[in-house]
Formats: structure tokens, sequence, C-alpha cells
């Protein structure tokens, strides 16, 4: 084990220990059964007329549970690690133990894991417990950011019950942004389109997907600079992760402002990877509950 | 000689009392405490822990300052329960330049110590500011202050960081000089979050696996 002591300090550690438990050993012993333990001293000290300083031993009892005590430490000694570098009978160390309790974890979840790892989605879907199951975990991983009923709050995290998924709402789309993480990049368009252009751009991001984009002033520079990502038509790319805008869902607030204030200044949301901090069957269920 | 006779003489004689009594007490602190000032594994640090950047100090002095230690703990115990909610058990390679550590001791609010990289740092910067404006039912207090004032206020971070490596922090004579600078513009919470973001990410667990 890595952590124990070994050399100079382990001896030290063990001679300590040992020399200390002996020397109370000898002490508790001989209070008791000493020779003289039992004796009557001749004069016997009276403080303050009537406080008599007497020296019979404690109580037995007293006796055996200090006795006890140290028989237990010995017997601890032996089969636990305590006496400098050696590791004890039993050769347990915090690693050890804890490797063990993962592997009975694993144990015990194995089969209904393989159950779940054997089933279609719809399978999932379909069963109670398992949806049930899925939705305490999203309650738990997720909805501290998507809200506790999965429909996005703050104007920041995106709601899970619509239709238009920034990046994808297949059960493929959905696993690789609970693994990986999702990092979106929309630059900061103020210094290419300026203040006009903002205002133009804004306007017909805002009424893009509905008659009035026809022939709307703001189409040109929009194709040049939005249509790359969002698509000529807006119609987004969940490749990149750039939203739809030829509908009424906006992440961040579909009123003018709140276009302008992204164009002007960018959007960077992120979402976290969490395919370290959930397993397989855990990132199962959630896909199940979420592709619905 | 024999215990009572021992005793009576340790008993009538204070100087001898006084000297009993100091080795006894110390020999829990010599087979405590002196072996671990030796002990190479507390000191080491893990593979990728490394020391705070100048920004990222100053939002664990923020961290100190504003108690976030008296509800959040920052040490996962090596239970299945611990490490099934939080992650990988805490190690103390992790702590190595933690002057003074942030483990705490209770719980109001969860652990931190595994906290970084699992929320957005636009999440932090709501929940720091407005805690229920992310989780409603959440009873922890709001920090607005920290988006209002200057990270270059709260502290000297060049004496910090010079006093530091003092004590062996590895920082370059580069890093300190530009401390300074690096907290230029920013605001207290953005530095909190820095750290909290930083927080139990300079870890590897294949390489940490010491058994």
């Amino acid at each position: 084990m890595a952590d124990m002591q070994t050399g100079f300090w382990a001896g030290w550690i063990a001679v300590l220990t040992l020399v200390s438990l002996a020397a109370m050993g000898w002490l508790v012993w001989s209070i008791y059964f000493g020779r003289d333990s039992h004796e009557e001293t001749p004069e016997e000290p009276v403080w303050d007329e009537t406080l008599e300083e007497g020296h019979r031993p404690p109580p037995l009892w007293w006796f055996w549970l200090l006795f006890g005590a140290m028989i237990f430490s010995l017997i601890y000694l032996i089969f636990f690690p305590g006496l400098g570098s050696y590791s004890g009978l039993l050769d347990w160390s915090q690693g050890a133990r804890m490797a063990d309790s993962m592997e009975n974890f694993d144990a015990r979840f194995a089969e209904p894991r393989a159950e779940v790892a054997a089933m279609t989605l719809a399978e999932i879907q379909n069963d109670l417990n398992l949806m049930d199951t899925a939705e305490r975990i999203f309650r738990r991983e997720c909805s501290v950011c998507h809200g506790p009923d999965g429909r996005g709050q703050a104007n920041l995290f995106p709601n899970l019950h619509d239709v238009d998924w920034q990046w994808g709402a297949s059960p493929e789309q959905i696993e690789q942004s609970i693994r990986g993480g999702r990092r979106a990049n929309m630059i900061a368009w103020q210094a290419v389109l300026g203040e006009d252009g903002i205002d133009r751009v804004a306007e017909y991001v805002q009424v893009l997907g509905s008659d009035a984009a026809a022939g709307h002033e703001g189409a040109t520079q929009y194709q040049q600079t939005c249509a790359a990502c969002h698509g000529a038509d807006g119609s987004g790319n969940v490749a990149l992760g750039a939203p739809r805008l030829d509908d009424d869902i906006w992440l961040y607030g579909g009123d003018l402002a709140t276009i302008r204030e992204t164009l002007q200044n960018g959007r960077y949301g992120v979402m976290p990877a969490f395919g370290e901090r959930l397993d397989d069957f855990q990132i199962k269920l959630l896909i199940a509950l979420l592709a619905r | 000689m024999n215990g009572l006779s021992l005793h009576r003489k340790i008993e009538e004689n204070t100087g001898l009392l006084i000297f009993g009594i100091l080795v006894v007490s110390a020999i829990g602190g010599l087979v405590q405490l002196v072996p671990v000032l030796n002990q190479d594994s507390l000191e080491e640090p893990t593979s990728n822990t490394r020391p705070y950047s100048a920004v990222e100090l100053t939002g664990r002095d923020i961290y100190m300052r504003e108690g976030c230690s008296v509800c959040h703990s920052q040490q996962i115990r090596p239970l299945i329960a611990e490490v099934e909610r939080y992650g990988p058990y805490s190690r103390a390679g992790e702590f190595v330049y933690d002057r003074p550590f942030m483990w705490g001791s209770k719980r109001t609010g969860p652990d931190l110590h595994r906290i970084g990289g699992k929320y957005s740092d636009d999440w932090h910067r709501l929940h720091l500011l407005d805690p229920r404006a992310v989780v409603a039912e959440s009873i922890m207090p709001a920090y607005p202050w920290l988006g209002e004032r200057e990270a270059s206020e709260a502290g000297n971070i060049t004496a910090k960081m010079r006093g530091l490596r003092r004590l062996g922090h590895p920082y370059t004579d580069e890093e300190i000089a530009a401390a300074e600078a690096d907290l230029e513009g920013l605001k207290e919470i953005d530095t909190l979050i820095a750290y909290l973001q930083l927080l139990g990410t300079n870890f590897n667990e294949e390489e940490e696996t010491n058994e």
C-alpha cells in the first residue's frame, strides 16, 4: 500500500505503540495485583478534619474494562494495519475495501443492467418502473439546469419538451450530448454587421419563416454572415448546434432586444459532459426518457 | 519496584509528576503526528495537481471569505454511497496546494470536491447570484455582491503568491508579475467560478489506483 510508513518511522510507530501498551498493562496490573497493593499504610493523612486519604485500589470491573481494552487493541493491531509497515493479517486497506464494495455494487445490479442493455428504447419506454427510475435520474442530474419538469429555465437552459433541439433529438445525438457535453460557439457579430446591420438582421431573423421575410432588407446580410451555420432558410444545423431560426422557439428569447443582444455579443452555451458521472445504464434510461 | 511505591513517589514529587504527564501525553502525538511529517505520499501532488493560478487563488480566497466551507465539504469519503454520488474519493495529494485546506466538516449543501465541470459557468453565475433562479427549493443564501465587486480588490494577489512560493508552491516570477493583470476586469464571481470549475478536476483515476 502506497500510504504505509516504511523504514525508520515504521519501527518508531511499532516500538512506541507496543512499549506504551506494555507499560500501561504493567501499571494497571501492578496497581491491582502488586505486592503492596492491599497493604494498609500506617499513617493515613486526614485533611480538613474529615477527608481521609486512602489508597485502596479502584473497583475490580475497572480493571477488566482497561484490561479488555488493551487486549482488544492488541488483537486489532494483529488483524489491521497500525504497527508501522505491518499491514495486518486481514491485509485491509481503504482502497481495497472501496474496490470490493464497488464490485459488490456492480454484481448486485448486473442483472437489471444487462436486461436494460438488451432492451430497445421503445421497450424501456413501455416499462413504467424503468421510466420512473429514468425520471428520478433526470430530477437528480439534469433538473438543476433544465428545470424540474425539463421545460428549461432562465432563458439559458433549453426546454426538452419542444421540437427544436439545437443538437438534435435522435437517440444517437442525445447520447452524444449527454456523454460528451456540448459547447455552442456563436461569435459576436457587432464588428462585422455594424449597428444598422444588427438591426436589420435581428428584424429579419425574427420574421424568418413567415411571409414577412420575403424581400426583407436584412436578407442579404443574413445570407452572408448567418446562413453558413443556420441555413439559407433558417432551418438550422444540428451538427453545428445552430438552432432553427424559422420557428417560434427561442432559447435566449425571441424579442427584438434579445436577438440584437445575441448578435452583438455572441452566445456560448455549455452543456457539461456526463459520460464520466453517469454509467451506461443511467445514460440509456435518460435517452429513453428524452427521445420520446 | 512495584506500582504503588512508584505511584507514591510520583505523586509526592511535583517535578517528576509533570515530567511523567508530559511523556504520557506526548506518546499519542509522537506516534500519530511526527511520522506523518515525514510521509512523502502526503506531500506529493497527484499527477495533475498544480498550484492555483492568480484567478483561481482569488476565487479560493472568496470561497473562504464567504464561508462556503461552513455548509459545503470538500472531501469525498471512500464509501460507495459517496463515490456513486460525487465521484472518485479524495486523495491526500490533491490538496498539497491548499493552504489552508477547505475540507469542511458539515454538509448542509452537497460536497463540492468534484464539482468542477459538472455545471456550466452560466449556471454557476445565476446560481451564486440567486440560487432560487435555478433551484426553486434551494436554501442556499444569495451572494449578489460577488457580481459587483472587482476581483483585483479582493486582496493583494502578488503578496499572496509570493508568500505561498515561500511555502513551496512553484510559482514563477513571470506568473507572479502577471498576477495583477490576470485579475484585470474580472469580478469576484468570475474568479470564484474559475476556482469551482477547477475543483477536483486535477485527478486521474487510472493513475491513482494505488493498490
